[in-house]
């Protein structure tokens, strides 16, 4: 374990302080919501105060509404569900007028999350709420995996990312957040062009393509042959996603995947994420981000740590470790 | 048809409007309806009652809710999670089959069959362990609504008619239960729809494909057999396989019934957050969300696809694509 944890005397959890900066966003703690697993916001409110919370990263709003694929949209697999939504949501024009003012009404840190089949259609995006007041940052989905166009694998190209977030950063003075996905050969080259790119921070990352087959009808059990993966099931997978991405770039990154725990959460700051999301866990449990937020405070707090951002990429492999994690092993020898 | 005053209605209630703790009343018991399942759902920890066998693999489990949690009305659903360790991930919805109150505590029965793998690790459960519950969910059965009501259950979809024949014995309402299956031991709380619908001189008519029991043929071919007799306008308020439903709105529609269908899709949250369980809304409704504009798909959400959970899981006949239900 790392020097940081040891040997310190435990601290009143009130005292931590769980402030995290996010590009020019300061948030009040590192626990969001993670897009599309908590709506725009207001439909947990009644059930989750909003105001404690990091920020909410709302559901993926697109220039125009869309209606998201055939059933079936979700299914269980082992630790973890696959989805197939398709970006349904309610368009640029309702997301404006109707969900932000509530969302502003309850005092949630507003992270928006945008998808665009093109780069015009986020400039378009960015255009309409680049301004807007209430929201916080704008997480831009280069990485959804259940679209026909402007899915992840199109935002899979370094060169194209880095272009596009070249014309959308001044288009708006908050932070842009770009959203990754883990499908690609190497995660450090999409996270560093974005950051040439002009990008504030990164999230790391969005789910992974999967499969389940339905041996009966001898079909998929999605609508679609694959669908996106997320839950416990790819925490790991995540969570080294996640640290490579954190290596390669300066700017700050925001942990996902598979996240039910504080313990889950603090992983990922180890791993080097400034602030976590979220996702799959709040299906099962409607409070699960508070929860995972006084787990951290509690942790943190009985290790005497009383800054999370001390925390922040406090894992570090040893040379010999991370040798053997990243080069490709020899002929006939185990990796 | 959806009316401007339901859609009203609705939409009062979608856009949340808050009102004090205890301003609402107690949940009606007679479909108590759609305004009243938005958003007071809560998450509890719900304690095990009881459970048994009732029959054709089928199990009954009584669960205590704390207080708190709003009584459910006939139709809607609850996200019911095994506690740590889960052998599955996500919480399964769950139609309620009663709910009454002992001793001022709320008691919610379920009628299940232990066929996968969550469903088997909950009939293992004995009385007095936690479960977590999330509801009531969706919208129910508007048993309110004036006519003659007529149940219409297949198989296992029993459950939340059960709940509905109770409903409507305690406002005195007569109403006809038809209730089919593949063969007679697959009409599993038979005994129980018999007692309820004694209470307000219900009638049961049966029917299974195998000729078994009661009429021998499909709910639908007994339906026709049996409206002729009786007063109309007839309401229908269904649930079963999605096959039979389908028949059941498809006669409704030929016939100038009103029917409400309770619909199943696998889901993931159950309050609408994921968009995972779309049912494929019908060309009139489709273009009446387009035609109302903005208003109306903001209380609908979507004009292709409407969400089993939030927009349901009752339906009525003519708001869904029948063709294109799975």
């Amino acid at each position: 374990m790392s020097h940081v944890t040891t040997r310190r005397t435990p601290i009143a959890p009130e005292r931590v302080d769980l402030s995290v900066r996010i590009g020019s966003l300061v948030l009040r703690n590192p626990i969001l919501t993670a897009s599309g697993t908590f709506g725009y916001g207001d439909e947990y409110a009644h059930v989750v105060d909003l105001s404690t919370l990091g920020g909410v990263v709302t559901k993926t709003v697109t220039v125009k509404p869309r209606a998201g694929n055939a059933p079936q949209r979700v299914a269980e697999t082992a630790s973890g569900m696959l989805n197939s939504i398709g970006l349904e949501n309610v368009g640029l024009e309702r997301f404006r007028d109707e969900k932000l003012p509530r969302l502003r009404a309850l005092e949630a840190t507003v992270i928006a999350s945008i998808g665009g089949e093109t780069p015009e259609e986020l400039e378009t995006l960015l255009r309409a709420l680049g301004r807007e007041a209430g929201v916080g940052a704008f997480e831009v989905n280069f990485s959804c995996p259940n679209v026909a166009a402007g899915g992840a694998r199109y935002w899979a190209d370094p060169a194209r990312l880095e272009r596009t977030l070249a014309q959308l950063k001044p288009l708006t003075d908050k932070a842009l957040i770009a959203k990754l996905s883990p499908d690609v050969t190497d995660i450090r080259e999409t996270a560093r062009a974005c950051e040439r790119g002009g990008a504030d921070a990164l999230t790391a990352v969005n789910t992974f393509v999967g499969m389940a087959i339905d041996l009966d009808g001898m079909r998929s059990r999605l609508g679609k042959a694959t669908g996106g993966l997320s839950g416990p099931a790819i925490k790991p997978l995540a969570l080294a996603r996640c640290w490579e991405a954190a290596g390669a770039v300066r700017i700050p990154v925001l942990g996902s995947g598979g996240i039910a725990s504080g313990r889950d959460a603090l992983e990922f700051v180890a791993a080097g994420a400034t602030a976590v999301q979220v996702g799959t866990a709040t299906f099962v449990e409607s409070g699960a981000a508070t929860r995972v937020l006084m787990e951290m405070r509690a942790w943190l707090a009985a290790n005497g740590i009383a800054r999370v951002v001390d925390l922040v990429g406090a894992f570090r492999a040893e040379p010999a470790q991370e040798e053997r994690a990243i080069a490709p092993a020899r002929n006939g020898e185990r990796s | 048809m959806i009316t401007r005053e339901r859609a009203a209605e609705r939409g009062r209630a979608r856009a949340g409007t808050r009102r004090a703790p205890g301003a609402r009343g107690p949940a009606k018991p007679d479909g108590g309806t759609h305004a009243a399942s938005r958003r007071t759902w809560r998450q509890s920890r719900a304690r095990v009652v009881s459970q048994r066998e009732y029959g054709a693999g089928f199990r009954w489990l009584e669960l205590e809710l704390p207080a708190g949690f709003m009584a459910p009305v006939a139709g809607q659903f609850v996200q019911l999670m095994l506690e740590f360790p889960s052998p599955v991930l996500l919480p399964r919805p769950m139609s309620v089959a009663s709910a009454r109150r002992v001793r001022g505590k709320l008691r919610v029965g379920f009628l299940y069959a232990a066929v996968g793998t969550g469903t088997r690790a909950l009939a293992e459960l004995p009385p007095g362990a936690g479960v977590s519950v999330t509801g009531p969910l969706g919208r129910g059965y508007p048993l309110h609504e004036p006519g003659t009501p007529v149940l219409i259950a297949g198989g296992r979809g029993v459950a939340p008619l059960l709940m509905a024949a109770e409903s409507l014995a305690r406002s005195r309402r007569r109403c006809e239960f038809v209730f089919g299956a593949r063969t007679a031991g697959l009409l599993v709380g038979l005994t129980e729809a018999r007692s309820r619908l004694a209470r307000a001189r219900g009638r049961l008519h049966l029917a299974t494909d195998d000729g078994s029991r009661g009429f021998h043929g499909d709910v639908v071919a007994l339906l026709a057999k049996l409206a002729p007799k009786l007063e109309r306008p007839l309401v229908i308020h269904a649930c079963g396989p999605h096959g039979m439903l389908a028949a059941v709105a498809r006669w409704a529609m030929a016939n100038g019934a009103r029917a409400h269908l309770a619909m199943e899709s696998v889901m993931a949250c159950g309050t609408g957050v994921c968009r995972g369980c779309p049912l494929p809304r019908s060309g009139e409704a489709r273009a009446q969300v387009l035609a109302e504009g903005a208003a109306a798909a903001a209380l609908k959400g979507n004009p292709e696809w409407a969400m089993c959970c939030t927009d349901g899981p009752v339906f009525e006949a003519r708001d869904l694509d029948w063709e294109r239900v799975e």
